[in-house]
């Protein structure tokens, strides 16, 4: 076993500040917060269509709030900056193979993207409909 | 020494939820947000894409249902999956305790969400 | 000729118990590398300077410093690419022994907790072993690491948590899983499937950036998280 005699200087809790990486892994990390805000908003208009249309109405004046749109936002800026680094490291993770040969990870990036307009797509359809 | 090692984690399963919703937040989240949360309040499409009515139509079926999965369940153990190791990150709390809570919060709020489907769908 | 100024973290523990910084002024030019500034150091200016060093080209992964905070082989960095003064210290997440010498001792038990060599005991083990251009294909790229430990200077999570098995250790064991020639994976995995086998890993990623050989440990760490997640899963079928 080791016999730690030495100097051992240990991590502090303020680590990803001293290196752009990490600041910018902490970055990455903390895209989940507006999203929890968003996840809270979506339960609450949720309930709120249970209560009944004035619950609702109320719930529509809350989302309009300036403060509720900019942290919603912040969200949308979130949501692609997490998908941005998701990508990239999905082929990493598990790299694709067809008839034994790997799928260029550029190519997987790209279709996780096409995948997220499919979905835009999908939601100008769905809330287009008979309007 | 080899023995006190040998513990199995329990990860996978907290990992294969945090994948999964780290896909539909990557997928499925921006569309949600930039519809329901922008465009809808800030009045940039007609309003009655959102009225009542139509909204309990969209919400309680079968899409809905998915969309629930997909837009609250996943990504909320996406979510607590992060806090909770960027707890541990910032040297903050036992991990042991953080773990119980994060993915608590994670299974009460969508079992909540579920919840409140199954009452729109009665 | 022109000079650039060292900046490198001391610790004599007979003196101290704490480090302190030392300046030098070394002459340079465009080949001249962080170790050959060391080596000039040690010879012409404080021959009581200590760090290790051998074969001065990126293969016994003998030289790695800090080099302005970033994890480097000194052999492998040169003057010319730093402007200012140039910090050295030695690897972090390491206890140091004396100047930029650290104790590498976690680093090898985590080595050899997961066998990072070739277990194949069948019958005709002492015939080679075949194996085809495909199946080498698949663990090539893991199969070039030097054991320098940049990687485990880079990794947060090693730095809170020393038992964690770390890039290294855990890319050597993937590196072994996939080789067609060995059957110790089931030994192997009841050390990834550990808390603190592939499962404190949270993809920082930074490990693949500080390699000096391109090995990308951080993809065969969150590989190692789909085999033990599969590993789970066959293991709750099994019973």
């Amino acid at each position: 076993m080791a016999k730690h005699v030495g100097y051992f200087p240990e991590l502090k809790r303020n680590w990803w500040l001293k290196n752009r990486y990490f600041t910018l892994y902490m970055v990455r990390e903390a895209t989940v917060l507006p999203l929890v805000f968003f996840i809270a908003c979506l339960l609450a208009g949720l309930y709120s269509l249970l209560q009944g249309q004035q619950s609702f109405q109320g719930w529509l004046q809350f989302m309009q709030n300036p403060i509720t749109i900019v942290i919603n936002l912040l969200a949308l800026v979130a949501s692609l900056f997490h998908a941005a680094t998701f990508f990239t490291l999905f082929p990493r993770v598990m790299p694709l193979r067809v008839g034994g040969k790997a799928i260029p990870a550029k190519w997987i990036i790209l279709g996780q993207w096409f995948g997220v307009l499919l979905v835009m797509v999908l939601f100008a359809w769905v809330f287009g409909r008979g309007v | 020494m080899m023995e006190k090692r040998v513990k199995r984690s329990d990860e996978p399963i907290w990992w294969a939820l945090f994948s999964a919703g780290g896909v539909c937040f990557a997928v499925f989240v921006p569309a949600a947000i930039l519809f329901i949360a922008l465009l809808i309040p800030l009045g940039l499409l007609p309003a009655e894409t959102l009225d009542f009515e139509r909204s309990r139509g969209l919400l309680f079926s079968f899409p809905g249902l998915i969309f629930i999965g997909v837009v609250i369940c996943l990504p909320l153990f996406h979510a607590m999956h992060r806090i909770r190791h960027g707890l541990h990150d910032l040297k903050l709390g036992r991990d042991k305790t953080n773990k119980v809570i994060a993915y608590g919060a994670a299974i009460v709020f969508s079992l909540l969400a579920l919840l409140g489907f199954v009452l729109g769908i009665m | 000729m022109t000079t650039k100024r060292l900046s490198i973290q001391r610790y004599l523990p007979e003196q101290s118990k704490t480090p302190f910084w030392q300046e030098f002024e070394v002459p340079f030019d465009d080949s001249t590398s962080i170790l050959e500034a060391l080596n000039h150091i040690k010879e012409d200016m404080d021959g009581s300077l200590s760090y290790r060093w051998s074969c001065r080209m990126a293969i016994c992964g003998s030289c790695g410093v800090m080099v302005n905070g970033e994890p480097k082989l000194g052999c492998k960095s040169f003057l010319r690419e730093y402007p200012g003064t140039i910090s050295i210290e030695p690897l972090a997440h390491f206890p140091v022994q004396k100047d930029l010498i650290i104790d590498m001792e976690i680093f090898l038990e985590h080595l050899a907790a997961v066998q990072p060599y070739l277990i194949n005991d069948s019958q005709d083990s002492n015939q080679t072993h075949k194996q085809t251009p495909a199946q080498l294909a698949k663990y090539l790229t893991f199969s070039d690491c030097i054991n320098c430990g940049l990687c485990y200077s880079a990794c947060p999570q090693f730095g809170l948590n020393p038992e964690f098995l770390g890039p290294a250790a855990l890319t050597l064991a993937h590196r072994y899983n996939l080789d067609s020639r060995d059957q110790g994976k089931a030994q192997r995995m009841v050390q990834l499937n550990r808390e603190e086998g592939v499962w404190t890993c949270t993809f920082v990623g930074y490990c693949s950036e500080v390699c000096p050989k391109s090995v990308d440990p951080a993809a065969a760490v969150n590989q190692g998280k789909v085999e033990s997640a599969k590993d789970l899963l066959i293991n709750l079928f099994k019973r």
